[in-house]
């Protein structure tokens, strides 16, 4: 299974034939040429994940999922009710039947996670002391390439001499993602500060109509999340924990926190949101369907975004919300945002997407781009080139046909010949400005096929 | 206004060059501006260079929240509105043609979003135009409104701008390219304190319009204020 072209999981034919996780996928595939390449699925994963979470909160409540696949329980509150946090490991690798099932116990978030990926499957890995264990650790631990690399050319390789630098120099030499470092290997992650929940944060809605299909659910996940990310950053924070709350049709509520080690972003947000929801909602875990959602923030911080000085905050959380409601009248698919992307033509020069939807890779912007029309751009450009009557003397255009009438053609220039992508079977085209009384257009020439390319309106 | 000034020297001094968003009427020279809670009409065919203008009225609003164009027949290019200083980021474009589902959407938006073009479809009614347009006076959102088949209803618009001419410069039979436009537009409304007046554009392609102030600003009929 590959996730942005790297291995993420293989199963054990795969293992034997050498492939390993975070291996590239080529080089997976050269080791398995017939081997079935799945792309990564982290709704389905959730899906599948679900049982597991459910059993365990059975067990101790509130529990946190960090990813699909991976589970954060807060069992402070479970040891007296229990009587040891051994009675409660075991109790819930009992419930679970799973001999792949690895659990860490310690004293906080960071070194419990480290303490799972380190024990063998099917057992448990205590911690006893949670400084002296994360010291121990390799340095990449912390998760971030470029800093691990920086900190082993200094010679620091592990977590434990990272924490035995002075914070301040690691602050000002590395800034935020150094601090940042540091508190996970000093063993202070997830420690947010004590900053009040704003009130009034929690967004919801309710439906009329019970949310059944998918594309749906995927929609308010995402409008939810943007209105939540949105009154955070009104209000100057940012959250780590988000709580999901949906109503089914029958009354029955289903809640699932979801932790972030960064603040959430609204992009973040509406994955995981939509991934819960999908999972509750294959799984038949809202019969009936959503008719309410809400998402409440667990906690919050003042490591938001820093807020532009030119930025009026409430103006994009009011916009986001008619935007939201415009969405559900004309269809997901005719609210657009675009951005620039390389290419010669009007059309080339801008990459259109759903609004909400994560950024594709545009074509370099800043390339070259030999023979681009120049500005100023048509304000309107058919994505169907429609052909147009063009009446020629002697080479030069005279007349143009707008509708039903020839009007003639005042000036022009051109042509400028754009060579096609021969490869692609595209033809080489001349490009005309002509203008006439009713205004100017950007024409290209095929043979004797005259296309409209823009309007100057 | 110096009297004895040549047409030219007139043309120097009389000049406004501002951002596009400037184009409102003050008691200096004819500026324009899309202030909250105004509605402005803009009619003309395609080609006219309508579109090219209400975009432009989007830009400076766009410095400070989302903007959003509403397009009725798909064509509408935002490369047009990056040129003319809308950030990427700040420009949503709402494709909808439905004469029934457009006024409910443009309501929506008027709830939320500051600053807003929009294109008129067919069939439209113009008591629908008239209930937007106070809705965006009472949420204090500035409104163009485009008509491209027919003209904005009088009364919806406090500043009516109609498309009269245009002129384009940089060609020549076969040579250069399109560089410069000048745009001859009448305008009337409340903006114009009920006079009539015909005010010229100058666009260069970038996000400045040279708004041509006292060149031709008399009306047929009626004196210029």
């Amino acid at each position: 299974m590959v996730d942005d072209r790297r291995v993420v999981a293989a199963n054990r034919a795969a293992r034997q034939a050498g492939v390993v996780v975070g291996m590239a996928r080529r080089e997976g595939e050269a080791l398995c040429p017939g081997g079935v390449i799945l792309d990564r699925d982290p709704a389905r994963e959730t899906l599948r994940f679900e049982p597991v979470v459910q059993i365990v909160e059975a067990i101790v409540p509130r529990v946190e999922v960090v990813a699909p696949g991976s589970l954060l329980v807060d069992i402070t509150g479970a040891l007296r009710y229990y009587g040891g946090e051994q009675v409660v490991v075991e109790r819930i690798m009992e419930r679970l039947a799973d001999p792949g099932v690895r659990i860490g116990v310690a004293g906080g978030p960071f070194a419990a996670r480290l303490a799972a990926g380190s024990a063998a499957p099917g057992t448990v890995h205590f911690v006893d002391d949670d400084h002296a264990f994360l010291a121990s650790q390799d340095v990449s631990s912390i998760a971030n390439e470029d800093l691990v690399a920086i900190f082993r050319w200094l010679g620091i390789g592990t977590l434990g001499a990272l924490s035995s630098l002075p914070r301040h120099a690691i602050a000002t030499r590395f800034g935020n993602d150094g601090l940042r470092a540091h508190r996970l290997a000093s063993g202070e992650e997830g420690r947010v500060s004590a900053r009040p929940i704003p009130p009034d944060v929690d967004v919801d809605e309710q439906y009329e109509e019970p949310l059944v299909l998918l594309e749906h659910v995927g929609f308010a996940a995402r409008a939810l999340a943007h209105r939540l990310i949105g009154a955070l950053a009104a209000a100057g924070t940012a959250a780590h924990r988000i709580e999901v709350e949906a109503t089914a049709a029958t009354g029955e509520r289903r809640s699932r926190v979801w932790r972030s080690k960064d603040p959430f972003t609204a992009e973040m947000l509406a994955e995981r949101v939509w991934w819960q929801l999908r999972a509750w909602t294959e799984s038949e875990g809202v019969p009936g369907g959503i008719i309410r959602l809400r998402l409440s923030p667990a906690d919050v911080s003042g490591t938001g975004r820093q807020l532009g000085f030119f930025e009026d905050t409430v103006a994009e959380i009011e916009a986001e919300r008619a935007l939201a409601r415009v969405q559900a009248l004309v269809g997901h698919d005719q609210v657009l945002e675009a951005e620039p992307a390389g290419g010669r033509e009007p059309g080339e020069r801008v990459r259109w997407r759903r609004r909400g939807e994560p950024t594709d890779l545009p074509q370099s912007e800043g390339a070259p781009w030999p023979g681009a029309t120049p500005a100023p751009t048509p304000a309107l450009v058919p994505p169907h080139r429609p052909s147009v009557g063009v009446r020629w003397d002697d080479g030069m255009p005279v007349q143009v046909r707008l509708r039903s009438r020839w009007v003639p053609v005042l000036n022009w220039a051109g042509p400028w010949r754009r060579t096609g992508r021969w490869w692609e079977g595209q033809p080489d085209v001349d490009r005309y400005q002509i203008v006439t009384s009713a205004g100017a257009f950007l024409c290209e020439v095929d043979g004797d096929t005259v296309r409209l390319v823009g309007v100057y309106d | 206004m110096n009297a004895s000034a040549s047409p030219i020297d007139a043309r120097r001094i009389l000049a406004e060059q501002i951002a596009t968003h400037t184009i409102t009427l003050t008691d200096r020279a004819e500026l324009l501006q899309l202030e909250p809670g105004r509605v402005v009409g803009l009619s003309g065919p395609d080609g006219s260079g309508l579109t090219r203008l209400g975009l432009s009225l989007l830009r400076e609003p766009a410095r400070s929240a989302p903007v959003v164009a509403v397009d009725t027949r798909g064509w509408l290019s935002p490369a047009a509105a990056w040129e003319m200083g809308i950030p990427p980021g700040r420009l949503a474009v709402i494709r909808c043609d439905d004469r029934r589902i457009w006024p409910q959407a443009l309501a929506a938006l008027i709830g939320g979003v500051r600053s807003i073009y929009a294109e008129l479809p067919a069939g439209v009614t113009d008591q629908a135009l008239r209930r937007l347009a106070a809705l965006a006076r009472r949420e204090r959102t500035g409104l163009v409104l485009r008509g491209v088949d027919r003209p904005v209803p009088s009364g919806v618009a406090h500043l009516a701008i109609s498309a009269e001419g245009i002129e384009w410069r940089g060609v020549d039979q076969g040579h250069g390219r399109l560089t410069t436009r000048q745009m001859s537009l009448l305008a009337s409304g409340k903006a114009m304190r009920g006079i009539e007046r015909r005010i010229e554009v100058e666009d260069d392609g970038t996000n400045l319009v040279r708004v041509v102030g006292g060149l031709a600003t008399a009306s047929p009929g009626r004196a210029a204020g």
